[in-house]
């Protein structure tokens, strides 16, 4: 036995982070390559991020694929770090590949204003500054300010910005290709409607102006809002 | 209770640390009990601009971690007799601010001053969110330059979301923009954004703008805050900024350029 302790250079803290949670829905791994293929761009999103798996939507008494999974979703750029709402046999599987079931609850994203949700979708009466980012599920999104260099507004419906769209604007989310972008004043950094999207500069004939943006096939057509 | 304001910018270099000691030295000219604190811990500098380093004998980590009392701490500035300085450690890490030790600190300070104001390091990390915790009022230092605007609104957001008044559903922090290192010449040269520019990308009010100045850097040298350099521009502008953040209205000044000389202005420039 050593008689002089020595002093631990070891130092454990607590944080609290924010992170990003994909839903599975189904238990097949080749799904969800093709799944993250057709995403592309919405995907970018979560790009070197580290991500929790939320597996509520699926079978509690199935075996799961995770180590595909995670050599899937790896090979996608993100980090799957841990997973949810799992049956105790799904996650022993996973935490044998060094993923730990995770009891968290969602929060609201931590560093934006408060938003009014209600059915119709998530209003924002502040605008929304560089390095904050508001996801609308199932619904529309307005801001009434400005959405700042820097920010993201998402939305599985519409997105409205009645201040000058600075940021990135990603209307349909899900999917959903009717989905639009409005915007009082168009100078934004990249507008996507279903996982179709576009990157914007100054030189564009309706910088600065009322514009919206809807998709059509393959292509984002962006024309003036008239009134 | 005192009130507190962050002096932030997310950005490094912008000219917090000058602003920090030139505002508390306004605020204490002008009567209030006033104490500046250095929350950019490993850096040090707040003492050197206010001239008092070879003063510093215990510091605000000590002060947390319980090896001295506040009192001891706790620096009388050379000029003003109402403006205390809480000098931070060069030899710690930003991990030396706990949340707690803050917390404890800074309700001692309430009970003594009318006003704390607080350096913040540049960054949105932990020592920059120590530093805009419990603020009532912050002041955005902002150089006309599309980087530092960025990060501004990025401490923005940060300040409408983290703080203790966040938090607590309270009334938001006042929010006040200080432009600085502003050279109307090259504001005019298309090389820096304008006032309008920034103005008009971070849509807050605006508490002032100080011109770059060399001023600035001899009174560093010296350790004096800037607003004691009598008659110069920044000091004029400092003096400036500190009556409008207490509710006296001033025109703005130094936003254009210089005339030039007597025979320019005589055959028209
Ligand atoms: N108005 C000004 N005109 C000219 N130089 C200035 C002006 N304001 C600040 N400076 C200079 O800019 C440099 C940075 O200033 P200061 O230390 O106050 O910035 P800071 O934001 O506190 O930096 P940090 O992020 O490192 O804490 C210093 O060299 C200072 O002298
Ligand atoms: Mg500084």
């Amino acid at each position: 036995m050593n008689a002089t302790p020595t002093k631990s250079t070891l130092r454990l803290s607590g944080g609290v982070f924010t992170l990003s949670i994909l839903r599975l829905t189904h238990a097949s791994a080749k799904t969800l390559q093709a799944e993250l293929a057709a995403q592309g761009p919405a995907l970018r999103l979560v790009q070197g991020a580290a991500i929790i798996l939320d597996l509520t939507d699926i079978d509690p008494s199935l075996s799961l694929p995770f180590s595909e999974w995670l050599t899937i979703l790896r090979e996608a750029g993100c980090f799957p770090i841990g997973v949810r709402n799992v049956s105790d046999e799904q996650a022993e599987a996973a935490a044998a590949l060094g993923l730990p079931h995770l009891r968290g609850s969602d929060a609201k994203a931590a560093s934006a204003p408060p938003a009014s949700n209600t059915a119709a979708g998530s209003v924002f009466s502040q605008p929304l500054r560089s390095g904050q980012r508001q996801y609308a599920r199932g619904g529309d999104l307005v801001c009434l300010g400005a959405v700042n260099a820097g920010a993201e507004v998402l939305a599985d419906g519409h997105v409205h910005v009645y201040g000058p769209l600075r940021g990135r604007a990603l209307a349909g989310v899900q999917g959903d290709e009717s989905a639009r972008i409005f915007c009082q004043r168009l100078e934004a950094e990249l507008v996507a409607i279903a996982g179709v999207y576009m990157t914007l500069d100054a030189e564009h004939p309706l910088w600065g102006k009322a514009a919206q943006v809807s998709l059509d096939g393959e292509h984002l057509h962006i024309i003036a809002l008239e009134n | 209770m005192a009130q507190t304001v962050v002096v932030t910018s997310g950005k490094g270099g912008v000219g917090k640390t000058t602003t920090s000691a030139a505002f508390a030295s306004g605020l204490a000219q002008r009567g209030y009990r006033t104490v500046v604190i250095d929350f950019d811990v490993g850096l040090r500098n707040l003492d050197l601009v206010m001239g008092c380093e070879r003063r510093v004998v215990y510091d605000f980590i000590n002060v947390i971690h319980g090896e001295a009392r506040l009192q001891q701490a706790l620096i009388r500035d050379k000029m003003l007799e109402n403006l205390y300085i809480l000098p931070t450690s060069q030899t710690r890490d930003k991990d030396a601010l706990t949340t707690d030790g803050v917390a404890r600190v800074m309700e001692e300070l309430q009970t003594q001053f009318d006003y704390i104001v607080c350096d913040s390091p540049a960054g949105i990390e932990s020592g920059a969110l120590r530093a805009l915790y419990h603020a009532d009022a912050a002041i955005v230092v902002t150089n006309p330059e599309v980087s530092s605007v960025r990060d501004s609104d990025r401490i923005l957001g940060i300040l409408a979301a983290r703080s203790k008044r966040a938090e607590e559903g309270a009334e938001p922090i006042r929010e006040h923009l200080l432009l600085t290192r502003y050279a109307p010449k090259r504001v005019q040269g298309g090389e820096m954004l304008s006032l309008d520019d920034v103005q008009e990308l971070l849509r807050i009010p605006l508490l002032g703008v100080i011109p770059e100045s060399e001023v600035i850097l001899q009174a560093s040298n010296q350790g004096i805050p800037a607003i004691h350099m009598q008659g110069t521009d920044v000091a004029l502008a400092y003096k400036d900024v500190v009556a409008r953040f207490l509710g006296e209205e001033r025109p703005l000044r130094f936003v254009q350029p210089e005339k030039t000389g007597f025979f320019k202005r005589l055959f028209g420039g």
